[in-house]
Protein backbone atom coordinates (compact mmCIF):
# COMPACT_ATOMS: atom_id res chain seq x y z
CA UNK A 1 0.00 0.00 0.00
CA UNK A 2 1.48 3.40 -0.96
CA UNK A 3 2.04 6.29 1.42
CA UNK A 4 -0.90 8.49 0.27
CA UNK A 5 -3.29 5.55 0.81
CA UNK A 6 -1.96 4.99 4.31
CA UNK A 7 -2.28 8.69 5.06
CA UNK A 8 -5.87 8.68 3.81
CA UNK A 9 -6.79 5.67 6.00
CA UNK A 10 -5.14 7.35 8.97
CA UNK A 11 -7.17 10.52 8.40
CA UNK A 12 -10.38 8.48 8.08
CA UNK A 13 -9.79 6.66 11.34
CA UNK A 14 -8.24 9.37 13.46
CA UNK A 15 -10.22 12.10 15.14
CA UNK A 16 -7.54 14.52 16.24
CA UNK A 17 -7.21 16.12 19.61
CA UNK A 18 -8.30 19.70 19.64
CA UNK A 19 -6.86 20.34 23.05
CA UNK A 20 -8.05 19.35 26.50
CA UNK A 21 -9.26 22.90 27.22
CA UNK A 22 -12.94 22.03 27.20
CA UNK A 23 -15.53 24.53 26.02
CA UNK A 24 -16.86 27.29 28.25
CA UNK A 25 -20.37 27.21 29.78
CA UNK A 26 -23.33 27.97 27.53
CA UNK A 27 -26.41 29.76 28.73
CA UNK A 28 -29.27 28.62 26.47
CA UNK A 29 -29.22 24.93 27.34
CA UNK A 30 -31.21 22.86 27.72
CA UNK A 31 -32.87 24.32 24.63
CA UNK A 32 -36.29 22.95 25.65
CA UNK A 33 -37.92 21.05 28.49
CA UNK A 34 -39.63 17.65 28.69
CA UNK A 35 -42.82 19.51 29.65
CA UNK A 36 -42.83 21.43 26.34
CA UNK A 37 -42.27 18.17 24.48
CA UNK A 38 -45.09 16.43 26.37
CA UNK A 39 -47.44 19.30 25.53
CA UNK A 40 -46.55 19.07 21.85
CA UNK A 41 -47.22 15.33 21.97
CA UNK A 42 -50.56 15.90 23.68
CA UNK A 43 -51.64 18.64 21.25
CA UNK A 44 -50.67 16.84 18.05
CA UNK A 45 -53.40 14.86 16.33
CA UNK A 46 -51.92 11.62 15.03
CA UNK A 47 -53.58 9.16 12.66
CA UNK A 48 -54.50 5.82 14.28
CA UNK A 49 -52.28 4.08 11.82
CA UNK A 50 -49.64 5.37 9.48
CA UNK A 51 -49.39 4.26 5.87
CA UNK A 52 -45.65 4.87 6.13
CA UNK A 53 -45.15 2.61 9.13
CA UNK A 54 -47.47 -0.38 8.74
CA UNK A 55 -46.05 -2.20 11.77
CA UNK A 56 -46.15 0.63 14.28
CA UNK A 57 -49.10 0.73 16.66
CA UNK A 58 -49.98 4.27 17.69
CA UNK A 59 -50.64 3.61 21.43
CA UNK A 60 -47.22 1.94 21.81
CA UNK A 61 -45.55 4.69 19.78
CA UNK A 62 -47.00 7.44 21.98
CA UNK A 63 -46.28 5.52 25.20
CA UNK A 64 -42.68 5.07 24.03
CA UNK A 65 -42.22 8.79 23.32
CA UNK A 66 -43.71 9.69 26.72
CA UNK A 67 -41.41 7.22 28.48
CA UNK A 68 -38.37 8.69 26.70
CA UNK A 69 -39.37 12.22 27.72
CA UNK A 70 -40.10 11.34 31.34
CA UNK A 71 -37.24 8.87 31.82
CA UNK A 72 -34.63 9.80 29.20
CA UNK A 73 -31.92 7.64 30.77
CA UNK A 74 -33.93 4.50 30.20
CA UNK A 75 -33.61 4.47 26.41
CA UNK A 76 -32.29 1.01 25.56
CA UNK A 77 -30.54 -0.19 22.43
CA UNK A 78 -31.98 -3.72 22.65
CA UNK A 79 -30.14 -6.90 23.49
CA UNK A 80 -27.60 -8.12 20.93
CA UNK A 81 -28.10 -5.21 18.53
CA UNK A 82 -25.38 -2.88 17.24
CA UNK A 83 -27.50 0.19 18.06
CA UNK A 84 -25.33 1.31 20.98
CA UNK A 85 -23.89 4.27 19.04
CA UNK A 86 -27.37 5.57 18.25
CA UNK A 87 -28.60 4.94 21.80
CA UNK A 88 -25.62 6.88 23.17
CA UNK A 89 -26.31 9.65 20.67
CA UNK A 90 -29.93 9.85 21.89
CA UNK A 91 -28.64 10.95 25.28
CA UNK A 92 -28.03 14.46 23.85
CA UNK A 93 -31.44 15.41 22.41
CA UNK A 94 -33.35 13.71 25.23
CA UNK A 95 -31.38 15.70 27.80
CA UNK A 96 -30.86 18.97 25.95
CA UNK A 97 -33.66 19.39 23.44
CA UNK A 98 -36.56 16.96 23.96
CA UNK A 99 -38.90 19.28 22.02
CA UNK A 100 -36.82 19.02 18.83
CA UNK A 101 -36.61 15.24 19.30
CA UNK A 102 -40.40 14.95 19.68
CA UNK A 103 -41.08 17.21 16.70
CA UNK A 104 -38.75 15.09 14.57
CA UNK A 105 -40.37 11.81 15.67
CA UNK A 106 -43.91 13.11 15.09
CA UNK A 107 -42.95 14.37 11.67
CA UNK A 108 -41.44 10.98 10.81
CA UNK A 109 -44.59 9.20 11.96
CA UNK A 110 -47.02 11.38 10.03
CA UNK A 111 -45.03 12.13 6.86
CA UNK A 112 -42.66 9.16 6.64
CA UNK A 113 -39.76 11.59 6.42
CA UNK A 114 -38.37 14.45 8.49
CA UNK A 115 -35.49 16.87 8.79
CA UNK A 116 -33.28 17.92 11.67
CA UNK A 117 -30.81 20.78 11.55
CA UNK A 118 -31.17 20.88 7.75
CA UNK A 119 -30.49 17.16 7.30
CA UNK A 120 -33.23 15.44 5.33
CA UNK A 121 -34.14 11.90 6.39
CA UNK A 122 -35.87 9.81 3.72
CA UNK A 123 -35.95 6.28 5.15
CA UNK A 124 -35.79 3.46 2.62
CA UNK A 125 -38.85 1.18 2.10
CA UNK A 126 -37.10 -1.60 4.07
CA UNK A 127 -36.95 0.68 7.10
CA UNK A 128 -40.61 1.63 6.74
CA UNK A 129 -41.51 -2.06 6.88
CA UNK A 130 -39.04 -3.02 9.63
CA UNK A 131 -39.88 -0.41 12.28
CA UNK A 132 -42.10 -2.08 14.87
CA UNK A 133 -41.11 -5.62 13.89
CA UNK A 134 -37.82 -6.10 15.80
CA UNK A 135 -38.26 -8.90 18.37
CA UNK A 136 -36.37 -10.72 21.11
CA UNK A 137 -34.49 -7.53 22.00
CA UNK A 138 -35.83 -7.04 25.51
CA UNK A 139 -37.90 -3.92 26.08
CA UNK A 140 -37.05 -2.69 22.58
CA UNK A 141 -39.68 -5.24 21.43
CA UNK A 142 -42.44 -2.93 22.70
CA UNK A 143 -40.68 0.36 21.87
CA UNK A 144 -41.60 1.10 18.24
CA UNK A 145 -40.50 4.73 18.45
CA UNK A 146 -37.01 3.67 19.52
CA UNK A 147 -36.89 1.06 16.77
CA UNK A 148 -37.88 3.75 14.28
CA UNK A 149 -35.31 6.24 15.62
CA UNK A 150 -32.40 3.77 15.60
CA UNK A 151 -33.30 2.34 12.19
CA UNK A 152 -33.69 5.77 10.58
CA UNK A 153 -30.34 6.97 11.95
CA UNK A 154 -28.57 3.80 10.85
CA UNK A 155 -30.19 4.01 7.42
CA UNK A 156 -29.08 7.61 6.91
CA UNK A 157 -25.59 7.85 8.38
CA UNK A 158 -23.07 5.50 6.78
CA UNK A 159 -19.34 4.97 7.20
CA UNK A 160 -16.64 2.58 6.03
CA UNK A 161 -17.80 0.03 8.66
CA UNK A 162 -21.11 -0.23 6.80
CA UNK A 163 -19.47 -0.66 3.38
CA UNK A 164 -20.37 -4.34 2.95
CA UNK A 165 -23.80 -4.02 4.59
CA UNK A 166 -25.37 -1.20 2.67
CA UNK A 167 -29.05 -2.14 2.78
CA UNK A 168 -31.22 -3.19 5.68
CA UNK A 169 -32.48 -6.77 5.78
CA UNK A 170 -34.21 -8.58 8.67
CA UNK A 171 -31.60 -9.17 11.33
CA UNK A 172 -29.30 -6.39 10.02
CA UNK A 173 -29.64 -4.55 13.34
CA UNK A 174 -27.27 -7.17 14.80
CA UNK A 175 -24.67 -6.77 12.03
CA UNK A 176 -22.20 -4.23 10.68
CA UNK A 177 -25.14 -2.53 8.98
CA UNK A 178 -25.82 -0.84 12.34
CA UNK A 179 -22.20 -0.36 13.39
CA UNK A 180 -20.94 3.13 14.23
CA UNK A 181 -17.31 4.11 13.73
CA UNK A 182 -15.73 6.77 15.90
CA UNK A 183 -15.58 9.27 13.04
CA UNK A 184 -19.25 8.69 12.17
CA UNK A 185 -20.30 9.08 15.80
CA UNK A 186 -18.61 12.48 16.07
CA UNK A 187 -19.92 13.53 12.67
CA UNK A 188 -23.50 12.67 13.65
CA UNK A 189 -23.26 14.83 16.77
CA UNK A 190 -21.80 17.75 14.83
CA UNK A 191 -24.17 17.58 11.87
CA UNK A 192 -27.39 16.57 13.58
CA UNK A 193 -27.26 18.66 16.73
CA UNK A 194 -24.71 21.32 15.77
CA UNK A 195 -22.61 20.61 18.85
CA UNK A 196 -18.98 21.54 19.20
CA UNK A 197 -17.10 18.23 19.32
CA UNK A 198 -13.66 17.77 20.84
CA UNK A 199 -12.51 14.25 20.02
CA UNK A 200 -9.37 12.30 20.77
CA UNK A 201 -9.06 8.74 19.51
CA UNK A 202 -9.60 6.36 16.62
CA UNK A 203 -11.07 3.00 15.63
CA UNK A 204 -7.77 1.17 15.82
CA UNK A 205 -5.20 2.98 17.94
CA UNK A 206 -5.65 3.95 21.56
CA UNK A 207 -4.95 7.63 22.27
CA UNK A 208 -2.08 8.53 24.58
CA UNK A 209 -2.75 10.53 27.76
CA UNK A 210 -0.18 12.16 30.03
CA UNK A 211 -2.61 11.81 32.89
CA UNK A 212 -5.80 9.94 31.99
CA UNK A 213 -7.50 10.61 35.31
CA UNK A 214 -6.97 14.39 35.09
CA UNK A 215 -8.06 14.44 31.47
CA UNK A 216 -11.32 12.63 32.20
CA UNK A 217 -11.94 14.57 35.42
CA UNK A 218 -11.63 17.88 33.58
CA UNK A 219 -13.89 16.61 30.81
CA UNK A 220 -16.73 15.55 33.12
CA UNK A 221 -16.46 18.73 35.15
CA UNK A 222 -16.74 20.94 32.06
CA UNK A 223 -20.16 21.83 30.68
CA UNK A 224 -21.30 19.37 28.05
CA UNK A 225 -21.35 15.62 27.65
CA UNK A 226 -18.38 13.24 27.66
CA UNK A 227 -18.47 10.02 25.67
CA UNK A 228 -16.00 7.17 25.90
CA UNK A 229 -15.46 4.84 22.97
CA UNK A 230 -14.47 1.56 24.59
CA UNK A 231 -13.61 -2.07 24.05
CA UNK A 232 -16.72 -3.63 25.52
CA UNK A 233 -15.34 -7.17 25.63
CA UNK A 234 -13.56 -6.05 28.81
CA UNK A 235 -16.08 -3.61 30.26
CA UNK A 236 -19.14 -5.81 29.79
CA UNK A 237 -17.50 -9.21 29.63
CA UNK A 238 -19.55 -11.95 27.98
CA UNK A 239 -17.03 -14.79 27.95
CA UNK A 240 -13.77 -15.85 29.58
CA UNK A 241 -11.74 -16.27 26.39
CA UNK A 242 -8.11 -15.35 26.85
CA UNK A 243 -7.81 -13.88 23.36
CA UNK A 244 -10.13 -10.92 22.95
CA UNK A 245 -10.37 -8.57 19.99
CA UNK A 246 -8.51 -5.38 20.75
CA UNK A 247 -10.81 -2.91 19.10
CA UNK A 248 -13.58 -0.63 20.36
CA UNK A 249 -17.20 -1.69 20.05
CA UNK A 250 -19.23 0.44 22.43
CA UNK A 251 -20.08 4.03 23.36
CA UNK A 252 -20.79 5.08 26.93
CA UNK A 253 -21.51 8.44 28.54
CA UNK A 254 -19.05 9.21 31.31
CA UNK A 255 -20.91 11.03 34.08
CA UNK A 256 -18.27 11.12 36.82
CA UNK A 257 -14.87 9.86 37.84
CA UNK A 258 -13.14 10.09 41.20
CA UNK A 259 -10.26 8.42 42.96
CA UNK A 260 -10.92 5.88 45.69
CA UNK A 261 -9.35 7.17 48.93
CA UNK A 262 -6.25 5.22 49.92
CA UNK A 263 -5.84 3.66 46.45
CA UNK A 264 -3.23 4.86 43.96
CA UNK A 265 -4.62 3.34 40.78
CA UNK A 266 -8.29 2.64 41.50
CA UNK A 267 -11.12 4.98 40.53
CA UNK A 268 -14.89 4.95 40.66
CA UNK A 269 -16.49 5.71 37.32
CA UNK A 270 -20.15 6.47 36.83
CA UNK A 271 -21.33 5.93 33.28
CA UNK A 272 -24.50 5.55 31.29
CA UNK A 273 -25.24 2.75 28.86
CA UNK A 274 -27.86 0.02 28.31
CA UNK A 275 -30.65 2.20 29.67
CA UNK A 276 -29.16 3.05 33.05
CA UNK A 277 -26.31 4.48 35.08
CA UNK A 278 -23.61 2.27 36.57
CA UNK A 279 -20.99 2.92 39.21
CA UNK A 280 -17.97 0.68 38.89
CA UNK A 281 -14.56 0.42 40.50
CA UNK A 282 -11.81 0.04 37.91
CA UNK A 283 -8.07 0.62 37.75
CA UNK A 284 -6.69 3.42 35.59
CA UNK A 285 -4.61 0.74 33.87
CA UNK A 286 -7.84 -1.03 32.90
CA UNK A 287 -9.38 2.24 31.69
CA UNK A 288 -6.31 3.01 29.56
CA UNK A 289 -6.59 -0.44 28.03
CA UNK A 290 -10.25 -0.13 27.04
CA UNK A 291 -10.50 3.53 25.95
CA UNK A 292 -10.09 4.16 22.21
CA UNK A 293 -11.75 7.55 22.14
CA UNK A 294 -12.86 10.42 24.33
CA UNK A 295 -15.40 12.82 22.86
CA UNK A 296 -16.52 15.93 24.67
CA UNK A 297 -19.39 17.79 23.10
CA UNK A 298 -20.92 21.11 24.01
CA UNK A 299 -24.20 22.49 22.69
CA UNK A 300 -24.22 25.42 20.29
CA UNK A 301 -24.24 28.87 21.90
CA UNK B 1 3.83 -42.21 -0.76
CA UNK B 2 0.43 -41.12 -2.13
CA UNK B 3 -2.62 -42.07 -0.13
CA UNK B 4 -5.63 -43.26 -2.15
CA UNK B 5 -8.50 -40.79 -2.39
CA UNK B 6 -10.87 -43.29 -0.75
CA UNK B 7 -8.71 -43.12 2.39
CA UNK B 8 -9.04 -39.30 2.45
CA UNK B 9 -12.78 -39.68 2.11
CA UNK B 10 -12.91 -42.20 4.96
CA UNK B 11 -10.79 -39.96 7.20
CA UNK B 12 -12.98 -36.96 6.37
CA UNK B 13 -16.16 -38.87 7.17
CA UNK B 14 -14.65 -40.13 10.42
CA UNK B 15 -13.77 -36.56 11.42
CA UNK B 16 -17.32 -35.38 10.70
CA UNK B 17 -18.76 -38.33 12.65
CA UNK B 18 -16.51 -37.50 15.62
CA UNK B 19 -17.61 -33.88 15.49
CA UNK B 20 -21.29 -34.87 15.44
CA UNK B 21 -20.71 -37.29 18.28
CA UNK B 22 -19.00 -34.58 20.33
CA UNK B 23 -21.93 -32.20 19.74
CA UNK B 24 -24.56 -34.78 20.66
CA UNK B 25 -22.55 -35.76 23.76
CA UNK B 26 -22.57 -32.12 24.87
CA UNK B 27 -26.34 -31.96 24.38
CA UNK B 28 -26.87 -35.16 26.28
CA UNK B 29 -24.54 -34.01 28.99
CA UNK B 30 -26.33 -30.76 29.78
CA UNK B 31 -29.68 -32.53 30.11
CA UNK B 32 -28.07 -35.24 32.22
CA UNK B 33 -26.19 -32.62 34.20
CA UNK B 34 -29.46 -30.85 35.00
CA UNK B 35 -31.18 -34.07 36.12
CA UNK B 36 -28.17 -35.17 38.16
CA UNK B 37 -27.94 -31.83 40.00
CA UNK B 38 -31.57 -30.85 39.77
CA UNK B 39 -32.05 -30.24 43.48
CA UNK B 40 -29.18 -27.78 43.82
CA UNK B 41 -29.82 -26.04 40.46
CA UNK B 42 -33.52 -25.61 41.22
CA UNK B 43 -32.48 -24.44 44.71
CA UNK B 44 -30.24 -21.75 43.18
CA UNK B 45 -33.12 -20.62 40.98
CA UNK B 46 -35.64 -20.50 43.81
CA UNK B 47 -33.38 -18.72 46.27
CA UNK B 48 -32.26 -16.23 43.65
CA UNK B 49 -35.83 -15.52 42.58
CA UNK B 50 -36.83 -14.79 46.20
CA UNK B 51 -33.75 -12.70 46.95
CA UNK B 52 -34.08 -10.79 43.67
CA UNK B 53 -37.72 -10.07 44.47
CA UNK B 54 -36.61 -8.34 47.70
CA UNK B 55 -33.78 -6.36 46.09
CA UNK B 56 -32.51 -6.85 42.52
CA UNK B 57 -28.92 -8.01 41.88
CA UNK B 58 -26.82 -10.33 39.69
CA UNK B 59 -23.83 -12.50 40.55
CA UNK B 60 -20.88 -13.26 38.28
CA UNK B 61 -17.79 -15.37 38.84
CA UNK B 62 -15.09 -13.64 36.87
CA UNK B 63 -12.34 -16.27 36.80
CA UNK B 64 -11.90 -19.93 35.91
CA UNK B 65 -11.05 -20.97 39.44
CA UNK B 66 -14.27 -19.41 40.77
CA UNK B 67 -12.32 -17.38 43.33
CA UNK B 68 -13.43 -13.91 42.28
CA UNK B 69 -17.04 -12.85 42.43
CA UNK B 70 -18.62 -9.72 41.03
CA UNK B 71 -21.92 -8.38 42.32
CA UNK B 72 -24.21 -6.07 40.38
CA UNK B 73 -26.40 -4.32 42.93
CA UNK B 74 -29.35 -2.55 41.33
CA UNK B 75 -30.85 0.55 42.94
CA UNK B 76 -33.38 3.05 41.57
CA UNK B 77 -30.66 5.44 40.41
CA UNK B 78 -27.51 3.39 39.88
CA UNK B 79 -26.25 -0.12 39.33
CA UNK B 80 -23.18 -0.72 41.48
CA UNK B 81 -20.62 -3.24 40.22
CA UNK B 82 -18.08 -4.49 42.78
CA UNK B 83 -15.64 -7.38 42.56
CA UNK B 84 -14.31 -9.40 45.50
CA UNK B 85 -12.06 -12.29 46.35
CA UNK B 86 -14.12 -15.11 47.88
CA UNK B 87 -14.13 -14.73 51.67
CA UNK B 88 -13.20 -11.05 51.60
CA UNK B 89 -14.93 -9.22 54.52
CA UNK B 90 -15.60 -6.23 52.21
CA UNK B 91 -18.31 -8.27 50.47
CA UNK B 92 -20.34 -8.59 53.69
CA UNK B 93 -19.89 -4.87 54.43
CA UNK B 94 -21.24 -3.98 51.00
CA UNK B 95 -24.26 -6.27 51.30
CA UNK B 96 -25.12 -4.82 54.71
CA UNK B 97 -24.59 -1.24 53.48
CA UNK B 98 -27.01 -1.75 50.60
CA UNK B 99 -29.53 -3.65 52.74
CA UNK B 100 -29.26 -7.07 51.06
CA UNK B 101 -30.08 -10.36 52.74
CA UNK B 102 -26.54 -11.56 53.49
CA UNK B 103 -27.64 -15.12 54.35
CA UNK B 104 -29.37 -15.61 50.99
CA UNK B 105 -26.58 -14.08 48.92
CA UNK B 106 -23.80 -15.93 50.76
CA UNK B 107 -25.69 -19.20 50.20
CA UNK B 108 -26.05 -18.38 46.51
CA UNK B 109 -22.35 -17.52 46.13
CA UNK B 110 -21.34 -20.76 47.86
CA UNK B 111 -23.74 -22.97 45.91
CA UNK B 112 -23.03 -21.32 42.56
CA UNK B 113 -19.33 -21.87 43.17
CA UNK B 114 -19.78 -25.54 43.98
CA UNK B 115 -21.99 -26.02 40.87
CA UNK B 116 -19.55 -24.04 38.65
CA UNK B 117 -22.26 -21.57 37.81
CA UNK B 118 -20.66 -18.42 36.42
CA UNK B 119 -23.61 -16.01 36.12
CA UNK B 120 -27.14 -15.59 37.38
CA UNK B 121 -29.54 -12.85 36.39
CA UNK B 122 -33.20 -12.01 35.97
CA UNK B 123 -34.13 -11.27 32.33
CA UNK B 124 -37.25 -9.55 31.07
CA UNK B 125 -38.84 -10.76 27.87
CA UNK B 126 -42.01 -9.84 26.04
CA UNK B 127 -44.89 -11.84 24.57
CA UNK B 128 -46.81 -9.43 22.38
CA UNK B 129 -46.88 -6.49 24.79
CA UNK B 130 -46.94 -8.43 28.06
CA UNK B 131 -43.79 -8.36 30.15
CA UNK B 132 -42.49 -11.60 31.67
CA UNK B 133 -39.29 -12.53 33.39
CA UNK B 134 -37.07 -15.56 33.58
CA UNK B 135 -34.06 -16.61 35.61
CA UNK B 136 -30.94 -17.03 33.52
CA UNK B 137 -28.22 -19.31 34.86
CA UNK B 138 -24.89 -19.89 33.05
CA UNK B 139 -22.92 -22.98 33.89
CA UNK B 140 -19.27 -23.38 33.08
CA UNK B 141 -18.42 -26.89 34.21
CA UNK B 142 -14.76 -27.77 33.73
CA UNK B 143 -15.70 -31.16 32.27
CA UNK B 144 -17.33 -29.56 29.22
CA UNK B 145 -14.39 -27.47 28.02
CA UNK B 146 -11.38 -28.22 25.88
CA UNK B 147 -8.28 -26.06 26.43
CA UNK B 148 -7.82 -24.94 22.80
CA UNK B 149 -11.34 -24.07 21.77
CA UNK B 150 -13.49 -21.07 22.63
CA UNK B 151 -15.32 -21.44 25.90
CA UNK B 152 -18.84 -22.85 25.83
CA UNK B 153 -21.41 -22.06 28.45
CA UNK B 154 -24.42 -24.14 29.32
CA UNK B 155 -27.34 -21.85 29.89
CA UNK B 156 -30.45 -22.82 31.83
CA UNK B 157 -33.52 -20.60 31.70
CA UNK B 158 -36.28 -20.96 34.26
CA UNK B 159 -39.64 -19.62 33.17
CA UNK B 160 -42.50 -18.78 35.51
CA UNK B 161 -45.12 -20.44 33.29
CA UNK B 162 -45.04 -23.62 31.20
CA UNK B 163 -43.75 -22.90 27.71
CA UNK B 164 -44.59 -24.13 24.21
CA UNK B 165 -42.17 -26.17 22.10
CA UNK B 166 -42.09 -27.52 18.56
CA UNK B 167 -41.74 -31.20 17.70
CA UNK B 168 -37.95 -30.89 17.96
CA UNK B 169 -38.21 -29.47 21.47
CA UNK B 170 -37.31 -25.89 20.48
CA UNK B 171 -38.78 -23.05 22.53
CA UNK B 172 -41.61 -21.21 20.77
CA UNK B 173 -43.01 -17.72 21.18
CA UNK B 174 -46.45 -19.04 22.17
CA UNK B 175 -49.25 -21.46 21.43
CA UNK B 176 -50.72 -19.42 18.58
CA UNK B 177 -47.52 -17.74 17.40
CA UNK B 178 -45.47 -20.82 16.54
CA UNK B 179 -42.26 -18.92 15.84
CA UNK B 180 -39.03 -19.96 17.54
CA UNK B 181 -38.22 -17.66 20.45
CA UNK B 182 -34.65 -16.46 20.81
CA UNK B 183 -33.16 -15.32 24.08
CA UNK B 184 -29.94 -13.35 23.84
CA UNK B 185 -29.76 -14.43 20.22
CA UNK B 186 -29.86 -18.17 21.03
CA UNK B 187 -32.45 -20.87 20.35
CA UNK B 188 -33.47 -22.83 23.46
CA UNK B 189 -34.41 -26.49 23.93
CA UNK B 190 -36.76 -28.19 26.31
CA UNK B 191 -35.67 -29.88 29.51
CA UNK B 192 -39.12 -29.71 31.04
CA UNK B 193 -42.14 -27.39 30.68
CA UNK B 194 -40.50 -24.56 32.59
CA UNK B 195 -36.78 -25.18 32.14
CA UNK B 196 -34.84 -24.83 28.89
CA UNK B 197 -31.20 -24.97 27.91
CA UNK B 198 -28.84 -23.82 25.23
CA UNK B 199 -25.11 -24.04 24.58
CA UNK B 200 -23.60 -20.64 23.95
CA UNK B 201 -20.24 -18.97 23.56
CA UNK B 202 -21.46 -16.15 25.86
CA UNK B 203 -22.42 -16.54 29.46
CA UNK B 204 -24.79 -13.54 29.29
Amino acid sequence: MNTPSLALIFLLLWSPLRGPAFAAPVSNHPASTPQQALELLKDTALPDSSAWWPNIKLPLFVANLKANLLFPLKIYQGSNTNFCGYAALSYLPLQDDPLAYTRFMLSLYTDGKASWNGIQFHPSPEIHRAAGTLRFKGILDIRPADQLWFLVLADHFRSYLNFFNRRFHPGAEDTFWAAVSYGKFNRMIRQLFGYRVEALGSDLIRPGFDDLYEYLRKAVQSPGTTYLYVNNTYLHKKNHNKFKGSFPTHFIVLNDIHRIPGETDMVNIIYWDYGGRTLRQVSLRFLKKIIFGVTHCTPPA
Amino acid sequence: MMLPSSLYRTLGLAAIALLLLATSCARLNITNYYHRHRASLDGIEENYRNAFHNKPFSIEFTDRSFNRVSLELVTDTLTYIYEYQIGEPRLQDTLLKFGYDTTAINWLVRTMRSRECTWIDNLDYYSETAKHSLIYISLWPRAFNSPFVNKKYYILTYFQQPQYFDSEGRLLVGHRLRRIRKINGDVYHRINDRVCYTISDRFR
